[in-house]
This record gives C-alpha cells, sequence and structure tokens, in this order.
C-alpha cells in the first residue's frame, strides 16, 4: 500500500472513529473538544504533501471502492481540511458544556463525509460519504436546541432527504447508462444516454440542494446562521462546496455541447449572485447576511458551471478556475464566519486591526487587488471571456460578473455594518481568537502558497496586475460604495424626518 | 458420502432436540435450559457454516424418502436453502440469547423456550424443504408452533392476536395445500430445481399453471404480508420484543417470501414465469404493498406496530426483486431477504430494550433516549438508516442493486417505486432519531429499571450491538465473498445458468 493510500484510510478512518470516544465517562468526554482541531491534520498532510494521482482500490468495499486523488479533488481536500481545522480550533474556545459529546459526535461523522467524498471515486463510496455529512450535518444545525434552530433544522432535513434521493436516481441511471461503478465513467455514458436530460435534471438540482441553487436555497439562510459559528462556517465554507463537486465529477463536462444547460445554470447563476445579495442586504443578522452572500458567491460558480456545460471545448480550462475560486471563497467565508464570534478588544489601536482583520477576507471576496480574489476574479473573467466561450449567453456574462462584484461588495458591507451592532466588547477565549486569526492568515496569506496553480492554466497576473485590470477589479468596488454611502444618507434622512 | 445425508438432518434435529429437552425441563432449571439453548443454538449454527462452505463448493447434501405413492419428503441444501438457514441459525443464536434476558422473571418459559426452538426448527425445515410437500408440512408446523409465542402474554389482546394470526395463516395453509394438490394433479410431484420445471411447457397448461401460480402466490403471501392479506402482522406484535423480532426478520414473513422465491425460480423457473405472464402484476403487487406498509407507518403511534408495517413494506422487496427478470435485479430482492431481516432484528431489539428498560413503548415517549440509552438508540439509528436505504448500510446495497436490475430489465417505474418508499420511510423513522437525540429526556421515564454497569442487561445489550454491527458491515463489506451479496449473486449465477 502507498503511503499515500494509507493516509487516506486515515484521514477519513481518524474522524469517523473520534466519536467513540464519546462512550467514555462524561467527566472524561470533555476532553472530546480539545481533539476537534487534530481531526483534519492528516487529511491536510495528504492534501499538501501528496501529488496526486495515486489510487486506493479497496475491490470488497461497497460496490467495489476506489479512492484517488487527482489535481481538482486535492483542491477541494485542502480546502476542506483547513477550514475544518481552523473552525474547529475555534470550536475548542466557542462549544459551552452543554450536549458537548452530541455536538463533537457530528461534527466527527460530518468532517469525515466531508473529507471522504472528495476522495471517493467510486459511486458508492462518494454517494455514502455525501449522505453522512448531510445527515450528520443535521446535528450541527440544530445544536442549540432554539426553537429557530430546530425550524431550520427540519426544512433543512427535508430538503436534504429529497435532495439526495435526486442523486440517488441519478446516480442509479447514470451507473447503469454507463454500466459501471466508478464515477469516472458517468459524464461519458450521460452524455450518450437516451435519458439525457432527466439524469442531468436529477443530479443538477440533488447536488444544487447542497450548493444553494436558487428555489432550492430555502435552507440556507435559515440553517448556516443558527448553526454554532464555528459549524456555520465549514457548513458555508467547505460543505456547501460538496454539492459543487457532486456536479462536476459527474455532470458531462466536456463530452457533449449542452448549451440549454448551460443556459439553464446561467440563468440560475444570475439568479443567485443577484437576487442574494438584494435579499441579504435587507437582512439584519451578520450570519444571515454572510449566508446569502454564500449563495451569491455560489451563483457566480454556477456561471462557470453554466459557461462549462455550454461549451465541451472550454470544460477543461474553467474547472481550474472553479477549483481556484472555491479555495478562495472558501477560506475567506469561513473567515468570515468566524470572525461572527469574535469580541471586540477594548483599546482602539487593538480594535482598528480587528476590524481591518475582519474586513479584509471580505474585501477579497470583492476582489481587493492582491488578495486571493483579485485571482479568481481575473481568472474567472478570463476563464468566461465572450471571445473564447462558444455560448450563446456569453455576453451577458462579463456584465453578470461585474454586477456580482457590486453585489458582493454590497453584502460584504452590510455584514459589517451589522456585524458592528450586534458585536460585544470583551476578551475572547484563546482557542476562539486563534481559530479566527488562522482563518483570516491563511485566507490573506498561506493562500498564496496553496496548489492552486494548476497545469499553469490559471494565467492571472498575481502581484502586477495591468492598469486595465486594476481598474476592471476597482470599478465595481467603487460603485458598491457609492451605493452603500447613498442607502446610508438615505436611511439617516428618512430617520431624521 | 455419509455426512452429505446427515448434515441437513442434523441441522433440523439440533432445534427440534432442543424443544424436546426444554419441554421436559423443569420451569426452574434456568441455568440448564439456558445451556441447552445456547449449546443447541451453537452446534447448529456450526453445521450451517459446514453446509454454507460445502455447498459453495459445490456438494449436494440431500436425503429423501418416499412418504406415500407420489409423495416424497425430502431435505436439501442448496445456495438458496443455505441463504434462509444461515440467516435462520445466526438469528436463533442472537435471538435466544436475547430472550433469556428479555423473559428473566417472567411465567412459563420453558414452555416459551420450547416453542421458540420448534419455531427455529420449522424455519431449518422450510430452508432445506426439497419440494412443495416437505415445505408444506414445516410451513404448517411454523404456524403452529408461532401460535403460542403470540400469545405468550396471555392477555385480552394476546389471544385475539392470536386468533386473528391463526385465522389468516390456516386460510392461507388451506389454500396452498390447494395449490399443491392441483400441481402434482398437473404435474406430478416436482422437487425444487434451480431453472424450474416449466421451461417448455405445453400451452394447454399455461390456463391452470396461471391458475396455480395465483393460488401458491396467494397461500405464500399471507404469511409474506402481502396486501391486502397482511391484516394479521400489526396486530402479532402484542407477542414479547424476541418473537417479534424472530417472526418479522426470519421465521413467519420470510417463510412466505421464501416460499414465492420457490416457487418462481425453482418450480416454474424465472423465465416460465415470464412466459406466463404472472411476473409483472406480482410486480405491481409488490410495489403497491411496499408503498402501502410505509404509508400505514406513517400514522402510528406504537412503536412496535410501526415496525409491524415498515415489515409489510419491507418484504414485498423481495418479491419485487424477483419479479425483476434479470439477474442483477434477482440479486437485489434476494439479498434483502437477509439484509431485512438483520435490519429488522436490530430494530425490534431496541424497542425492546426500551420496553424492558424504560418502559417506553410509544413514539411520543421516546424523547431523549439517546442520552439514556446510546448504545440502544445507535443501534436504532444504525436501523432505522438502513431501513430508508442510507449508505453505506445494507438496506442501500439493496437498493441499488435492485435499481440496477430494474433498469437492465427495462422497468425504470420501479426506481420511482424505491425513491418514494425512501422518502417514506425517512419521514418515519427520521423523526424518531430526533426524539432519540435532539429532545430533551422527561424527568422520569414510564418505568425505569437499572443493570449495574452497561444502559440495560447484557443479555439484551450485546445481540442489539452485533446486529447493528452486521447492519454496518452488510453494506460496508458488500462485495467481499460470503457477503449477503455475493451469496444472493451466486444463487442467481445458479438460477440462471443453471
Amino acid at each position: 500500500m502507498p503511503p499515500e493510500a494509507l493516509a487516506a484510510v486515515v484521514a477519513v478512518c481518524l474522524p469517523l472513529l473520534y466519536p467513540a470516544m464519546a462512550l467514555l465517562p462524561s467527566t472524561r468526554a470533555r476532553v472530546m473538544r480539545f481533539a476537534l482541531p487534530l481531526l483534519p491534520l492528516p487529511a491536510l498532510l495528504l492534501a499538501v504533501f501528496s501529488d496526486p494521482g495515486w489510487q486506493l482500490d479497496m475491490p470488497w468495499l461497497l460496490n467495489g471502492g476506489l479512492w484517488a486523488m487527482d489535481e481538482l479533488r486535492r483542491l477541494f481536500l485542502l480546502l476542506t481540511a483547513v477550514l475544518w481545522a481552523v473552525a474547529g480550533l475555534y470550536a475548542v474556545g466557542y462549544l459551552k458544556a452543554d450536549h458537548l459529546r452530541r455536538f463533537c459526535v457530528c461534527w466527527g461523522l460530518t468532517l469525515a463525509g466531508n473529507i471522504g467524498l472528495t476522495l471517493a471515486v467510486d459511486i458508492a463510496s462518494f454517494y455514502s460519504f455525501f449522505a453522512l455529512m448531510t445527515f450528520a450535518g443535521y446535528g450541527l444545525i440544530v445544536h442549540e436546541g432554539s426553537g429557530e434552530a430546530l425550524r431550520a433544522g427540519r426544512v433543512y432535513l427535508v430538503m436534504a432527504v429529497f435532495g439526495e434521493m435526486a442523486i440517488l436516481a441519478g446516480l442509479l441511471l447514470a451507473s447503469a447508462a454507463a454500466d459501471s461503478q466508478m464515477l469516472a465513467d458517468l459524464p461519458a455514458a450521460i452524455a450518450a444516454a437516451p435519458q439525457k436530460n432527466l439524469v442531468i435534471g436529477l443530479l443538477v438540482a440533488g447536488f444544487g440542494v447542497k450548493a444553494g441553487l436558487p428555489l432550492l436555497h430555502f435552507w440556507l439562510p435559515l440553517a448556516h446562521p443558527v448553526a454554532p459559528t464555528p459549524a456555520s462556517a465549514v457548513l458555508s465554507g467547505a460543505m456547501i462546496k460538496a454539492g459543487l463537486l457532486g456536479w462536476l465529477v459527474t455532470l458531462p463536462f466536456g463530452e457533449a455541447a449542452l448549451p440549454g444547460w448551460g443556459a439553464l445554470m446561467v440563468v440560475a447563476g444570475a439568479v443567485a449572485a443577484l437576487g442574494a445579495a438584494l435579499l441579504g442586504v435587507c437582512q439584519r443578522r451578520p450570519k444571515t447576511v454572510l449566508a446569502y452572500s454564500s449563495i451569491s458567491q455560489m451563483g457566480l460558480m454556477v456561471l462557470m458551471v453554466g459557461g462549462a456545460l455550454a461549451d465541451p471545448g472550454r470544460a477543461a480550462v474553467l474547472f481550474p478556475v472553479i477549483a481556484l475560486y472555491t479555495l478562495h471563497h472558501g477560506l475567506a467565508k469561513g473567515s468570515l464566519f468566524l470572525s461572527a464570534g469574535v469580541s471586540m478588544p477594548t483599546a482602539a489601536g487593538a480594535r482598528a486591526v480587528t476590524w481591518l482583520l475582519i474586513a479584509l477576507p471580505g474585501l477579497s471576496l470583492a476582489g481587493l487587488p492582491f488578495t486571493s480574489g483579485a485571482l479568481a476574479k481575473l481568472a474567472m473573467k478570463e476563464g468566461l471571456s465572450a471571445d473564447k466561450l462558444d455560448f450563446a449567453l456569453s455576453g451577458y456574462l462579463s456584465p453578470l460578473m461585474t454586477a456580482g462584484a457590486v453585489a458582493t461588495l454590497l453584502l460584504v458591507l452590510r455584514y459589517l455594518w451589522t456585524l458592528a451592532r450586534t458585536q460585544k466588547t470583551g476578551r475572547n477565549p484563546p482557542a476562539l481568537a486563534a481559530g479566527w486569526l488562522a482563518a483570516t492568515g491563511m485566507s490573506l496569506v498561506a493562500f498564496w502558497w496553496m496548489p492552486w496553480q494548476v497545469d499553469g492554466l490559471v494565467k492571472a497576473p498575481v502581484w502586477l496586475p495591468k492598469m486595465y485590470q486594476l481598474w476592471a477589479l476597482l470599478w465595481p468596488m467603487l460603485v458598491a460604495f457609492i451605493l452603500a454611502a447613498g442607502a446610508l444618507l438615505v436611511s439617516r434622512s428618512v430617520k431624521k424626518r | 458420502m455419509m455426512l452429505s445425508v446427515w448434515l441437513p438432518v442434523l441441522a433440523l434435529m439440533t432445534s427440534l432436540l432442543a424443544a424436546v429437552v426444554i419441554f421436559a425441563l423443569p420451569e426452574q432449571g434456568y441455568r440448564l435450559r439456558t445451556a441447552v439453548n445456547l449449546g443447541a443454538a451453537l452446534v447448529k449454527l456450526g453445521l450451517v457454516v459446514v453446509m454454507v462452505w460445502g455447498v459453495f463448493r459445490g456438494v449436494d447434501y440431500g436425503v429423501s424418502f418416499t412418504m406415500a405413492p407420489g409423495v416424497a419428503f425430502v431435505l436439501k441444501a442448496d445456495a438458496l436453502s443455505m441463504m434462509f438457514a444461515g440467516l435462520s441459525a445466526v438469528l436463533w443464536l442472537l435471538t435466544t440469547v436475547y430472550a433469556v434476558g428479555y423473559l428473566e422473571d417472567s411465567p412459563n418459559r420453558s414452555r416459551f423456550f420450547g416453542f421458540f426452538s420448534l419455531c427455529v426448527a420449522s424455519t431449518m425445515g422450510i430452508a432445506l424443504a426439497g419440494n412443495l410437500f416437505t415445505f408444506f408440512l414445516f410451513y404448517e408446523m411454523l404456524t403452529l408452533s408461532t401460535y403460542p409465542l403470540v400469545v405468550h402474554r396471555g392477555t385480552e389482546q394476546a389471544l385475539k392476536a392470536g386468533r386473528t394470526y391463526l385465522i389468516y395463516t390456516l386460510t392461507g395453509g388451506a389454500v396452498l395445500l390447494l395449490a399443491i394438490a392441483w400441481l402434482q394433479g398437473v404435474a406430478g410431484d416436482l422437487p425444487f430445481r434451480e431453472g424450474g420445471h416449466f421451461t417448455e411447457n405445453d400451452p394447454a397448461l399455461h390456463t391452470s399453471l396461471i391458475g396455480i401460480f395465483v393460488l401458491l402466490v396467494a397461500g405464500l403471501g399471507v404469511k409474506a404480508a402481502v396486501f391486502p392479506l397482511h391484516g394479521w402482522l400489526p396486530q402479532a406484535m402484542v407477542a414479547p420484543a424476541p418473537v417479534s423480532a424472530l417472526l418479522h426478520a426470519v421465521a413467519v414473513v420470510k417463510a412466505g417470501a421464501f416460499g414465492i422465491v420457490r416457487v418462481v425460480y425453482n418450480i416454474y423457473g424465472v423465465e416460465a414465469s415470464s412466459v406466463l405472464g404472472v411476473l409483472e402484476p406480482l410486480a405491481w403487487l409488490a410495489a403497491f404493498t411496499i408503498l402501502y406498509g410505509s404509508v400505514r407507518a406513517l400514522w402510528q403511534v406504537d412503536l412496535k406496530r410501526l415496525l409491524a408495517f415498515s415489515t409489510v413494506s419491507q418484504v414485498s422487496y423481495i418479491i419485487l426483486g424477483i419479479c425483476l427478470f434479470g439477474p442483477v435485479g434477482a440479486a437485489g430482492g434476494l439479498v434483502h431477504l437477509l439484509h431485512q431481516g438483520i435490519m429488522k432484528i436490530t430494530l425490534f431489539f431496541c424497542a425492546g430494550n426500551y420496553a424492558e428498560t424504560l418502559g417506553i413503548h410509544r413514539l411520543d415517549e421516546m424523547d431523549g433516549a439517546g442520552r439514556r440509552m446510546p448504545a440502544t438508540s445507535f443501534a436504532f439509528t444504525v436501523g432505522a438508516f438502513g431501513m430508508i436505504g442510507a449508505p453505506p448500510l445494507a438496506g442501500f446495497i439493496t437498493k441499488w442493486t435492485m435499481g440496477t436490475g430494474a433498469l437492465d430489465a427495462g422497468m425504470d417505474w420501479v426506481i420511482a417505486v424505491l425513491v418514494l418508499s425512501s422518502l417514506l420511510n425517512a419521514a418515519y423513522f427520521l423523526p424518531i432519531l430526533h426524539r432519540l437525540w435532539f429532545r430533551d429526556p422527561p424527568r422520569q421515564w414510564p418505568h425505569e429499571r437499572r443493570w449495574g454497569r452497561l444502559e440495560t442487561s447484557a443479555w439484551l445489550y450485546w445481540p442489539t450491538l452485533v446486529t447493528a454491527v452486521v447492519t454496518i458491515l452488510a453494506g460496508v463489506l458488500a462485495s467481499l465473498p460470503f457477503s449477503p451479496l455475493s451469496w444472493a449473486e451466486l444463487i442467481v449465477l445458479r438460477e440462471y445458468s443453471p
């Protein structure tokens, strides 16, 4: 067994078996919380140090198990491991004593599912891990036990179960068409299948529930905010991406031109990117604003999915960009969510630094130069540029992305605004502060050393954007600032009257 | 050579002898009775393991003698027999352990365990029967030996349930006997044979063959609880938990389903059944029963009653599976014979644990039980997710295999049934899981008992955990040799290329 394969087994089994610690007597089970940040470490090592290309064959598992890693999965695994690690660290300081064991059990299982699904290459393991993540995630959402949390949990569970069933039916049809139990054989088989549209529809909708596709998103703004803050961070940063990964590994990208599905996804992405912003700026609670921001950001990624579906020749270029965007958004959103639970220091200087560190990942989402966001946005613009994409709607994509950038920053500003009104002052538990700082550091600094440079396909200039690129990044931000300032003035004057 | 004759007989006799010895033992002989029970169960398990290995290598186990002109008593072990016998042997051991703990200090234990062993002997006979006549003998013996178990508590309700049970099953038995006699008249005494007997049949016989098929399925469908013959099953849940567990997992309902499998595969042959056009209506009936049982389960407030309706639904998966014309679908149906057994017995063990430890019978009493009884609740969670068909548990393997088989056979509508059934299962199991884990426990349980270190008596604790772990392993390790799925594929291989 190659060392990578062994590491993969450990990476999945550690969080999967960790819940057994709950069997300890309740006094000793308190130590469970200290293990939370350690659980994703094997996965992190695997993502950082192993070269893609290894595989682990387990013919005895389910319908024949195969786990492996390619460039795409590596980035998803990296994001997953980093985010769960920093959120786990944060959780050590965040969690209270009640129902601690239950929370840790659900955390471990959800994490195991999230890691496993990025490694699984056979259908049955992939679907198993996906379902594990879905059902264990319920425990994270309803953890607080308030009426609101229970309601959010109910909506989540109902939609998730329907999603799971759509995925099951879609995978069954695709697997039968391919006569194979491996994910890699599905895209070509789906493209050639007589029931192509049914299968694609089922998979788009099934994974779309996780990814927050418009009309399938209802659970998301309810569930992401009510979960404990570290859980919100992984829900919105990592688990939401599982739906995206599901699309990427099953849908027939590059196999056939699907302009109809491409157009549908582009429309859905546009509605998500702009509609979620519209709803999001009306929210009063910081974490709800962030949840809408996640839907909005996923909308931008759905635009790329749509482009890749419509133009088979472009899929290979868009995939690394999608992965890059995923990594960027996951890290930034994780940091933003964790900042929602941070208390402000009293000293003015420290306050200013804290605010800066809270705001920077947000500005990164909006594409601030010299952040991961600038890189991702420029790569996306390049990937979806109208002259290279063979797609009827390609002309609309550029303005859509610009509007999306405006929407992004508006939501970030709204988040900061609502946060300023609700944030407490005081000391933070050390682990909590460390978790948030680590998340922020990952998003702003460590990102640059991460292996997002896949096959040299991401060609966006990093440190020296050309003038026109700077302008392209900055003017939507200016518009957003002006809009926000305008809204502020209007609301002030309305209040005065 | 001798061994191949004696092994099936011995396997049958162990339970039968145990029954006789237990009847003879005095009521107070607790230790001796337990020793006899467990010893016999272990011996039987050992014999079955040896036979499974033998059948795998292609050894013919069998014995037959003529009882009357044209009527033979035949015991024979083929791959299908061993599937049922294996289930019966494993679950007998676990249920015996469980029953010893469950019936601690209750009256009439001698009678209970005597009939219990008799009931298991009947299932063994059903598994090993080599023709319809022998099958019928044990099938009726099963009816008679389970009746005392159903009415064991002796309450008004139990007696009423027992009466209903007898009316249903004896009527079913009579119909079955009629069908067997008719078949005997048409075609003589037919031993069970892989591939069946009617591949090249006379078109003139079609009408009577269809008529016989309908009667056979009607007779067997009573025990298999196929709609509309399922009425006795939800009532019979008044029986003690280990009885319900055995009834639902291996003994009664499975005997019916197993009989239908025998008729389709080893009497008619799957190709002939398909030519006669009897499979499609049966598939529709099974599909309807699957959904009907689940819909009824939605409205239940009593845990065991809910599980009973779930059984109505799940057993029809087996029937639906064998009606999917093709090897993959057939494997999906057959594997559910084992999967449903192991999952349902887990759930019934849990129901028994809740009842015995905390006095919980109704769903609304289950709030917060996960905290008090984590191991039992873990087992219940596994069983429930298995029933929903969530991967990687046993139920998922069934659904996936059946779904693939249905698509192979061009019966795409089955996918809709599978999905709908999963949704319904989720709709009645997930709220229970929410209650268990996410609600606060009441200040006082209805009727709490304490046993030292474990959450419940060790006799109840371990069998429950073992079946839960097996439910997980049957799914996760589905591709290992001798896994339920691999064995089902072996049966199908022999049926489709006899």
